[in-house]
């Protein structure tokens, strides 16, 4: 199994976002890293590439993602005041996603900032 | 920067010789923020680090913080507010009585050596987190510090940030304001975009059972709401993106499973100071990406018969 270093990688787990982080990764998990904190180095060795939880569910059942994405766009179609929430733990390509989508239903949308 | 008087991190690194935090706690909540920006970094304006700098905690209890700190005040919690607007008529020579003092836990002497300090700093800073913006007052508080730092213009170079917690939650708001002109708390239901807190921010929503849908990425309100908003929740068809199976999956119609950004998944995720920073990820993930499971359910929903008709304004058109 390789062991390949990344250099200057980020870590996202607080506001800090240190981007000045040296990561020791095999293909299964992440053994080391380098000048993380004590939260970055839970945050960092504690995801690992393995496939832990079902690819979705609907209803608690075990669904393929595809399925689970027609199951989501009907429930958010058949609403009349969808809600679109969250966007902290994710990406910026995602969020603009999510406002994308939010304007088309012309629902709520809302994040972490407003608790 | 949405109005706020404010700076980057770099700068702080470099100029800031007066550092206040209020409501935080950085030594657990924030652990590389003293020895990356605020205290112990040399720079050509403070060639001493640590001793050029003084650091004052501002908050209701002696957290582990307080001994990184020069000066700790301990602020009666509620006082917040009462305490920022005191310092404002300080700064400005205008009265205060003895009462009004006595109400906020601290000295007259405490609070008129905290001025002169500010005064005589060539660069201040003020760290504000949640001890301030989500206790009585909340954003009242904040703005109260933001109008103190902007005020304090007027004798020294001065600014404010907020302490923001996990991860990209400083890039929703960029994001938001980017393609909607408003941070947070919006509404499209009149096809263009309304900001009202209170009546479009989450919580309240969910509590007065304003919504038939949720769509929940990134977050995990089934932890951390009030319970007649995580019942409503439950009321509702819920659905959840997320790398793990939450506490909100498990009372969700929908989840899928996302790769967790940043480990796995590319992208980009803003610093607090409002800098985008690209992501390195370590590892491939089995599971797809939020960005790609958003754009999907997304495009699925162009293919269904507009219900609005005609649309005033398309926000994609600034995409």
């Amino acid at each position: 199994m390789d062991l390949k270093v990344i250099d200057h990688a980020t870590c996202t787990f607080c506001g800090c976002v240190c981007d000045d982080i040296q990561l020791h990764a095999d293909d299964e998990r992440i053994h080391q890293a380098k000048k993380a904190c004590v939260l970055g180095k839970a945050w960092f060795l504690n995801h690992t590439a393995e496939r832990k939880y079902p690819d979705a569910l609907i209803d608690g059942k075990e669904a393929t993602v595809d399925e689970a994405i027609a199951a989501a766009a009907e429930h958010l179609y058949q609403a009349d005041m969808p809600l679109v929430y969250g966007m902290s733990n994710t990406t910026c390509e995602a969020q603009r996603e999510c406002v994308e989508m939010a304007d088309h239903l012309g629902g709520l949308l809302d994040s972490h900032t407003s608790l | 920067m949405g109005g706020k008087v404010t700076c980057t991190l770099g700068e702080v690194k470099n100029r800031a010789d007066f550092i206040v935090y209020w409501g935080g706690n950085p030594a657990e909540c924030h652990p590389r923020h003293f020895t990356k920006y605020t205290l112990m970094q040399k720079s050509p304006f403070l060639p001493r680090g640590r001793k050029d700098r003084t650091m004052v905690l501002v908050d209701i209890r002696e957290t582990k913080s307080a001994k990184a700190s020069n000066i700790f005040l301990q602020v009666r919690p509620g006082k917040d507010f009462e305490l920022i607007t005191l310092l404002r008529a300080m700064i400005k020579d205008q009265p205060i009585s003895e009462a009004q003092v006595a109400e906020t836990g601290l000295t007259i002497e405490q609070l008129q050596d905290f001025v002169s300090r500010m005064k005589a700093a060539k660069y201040g800073v003020f760290f504000f987190g949640m001890g301030l913006s989500m206790t009585r007052g909340k954003h009242m508080n904040s703005a109260a510090l933001l109008t103190l730092a902007a005020e304090m213009n007027a004798f020294t170079k001065f600014v404010a940030m907020p302490m923001r917690g996990h991860g990209n939650v400083t890039g929703a708001d960029v994001i938001m304001r980017w393609q909607t002109g408003y941070p947070f708390g919006i509404s499209f239901n009149r096809g263009y975009p309304r900001y009202n807190p209170g009546e479009f921010s989450t919580v309240d929503v969910l509590v007065r059972g304003d919504t038939d849908c949720a769509f929940i990425i990134g977050a995990d309100p089934g932890a951390t709401m009030p319970q007649p908003a995580i019942d409503h929740l439950a009321k509702v068809p819920t659905i959840v993106l997320d790398p793990h199976v939450t506490h909100t999956s498990k009372l969700a119609r929908v989840h899928i499973t996302t790769a967790p950004a940043g480990i796995s998944a590319p992208g980009t995720a803003y610093r607090m100071d409002e800098i985008p920073l690209p992501l390195r990820p370590a590892l491939k993930s089995p599971y797809p990406s939020d960005e790609e499971v958003v754009r999907r359910i997304k495009e699925a929903l162009l293919e269904k018969p507009d219900w609005m008709g005609e649309r005033p304004q398309m926000l994609q058109n600034q995409i």
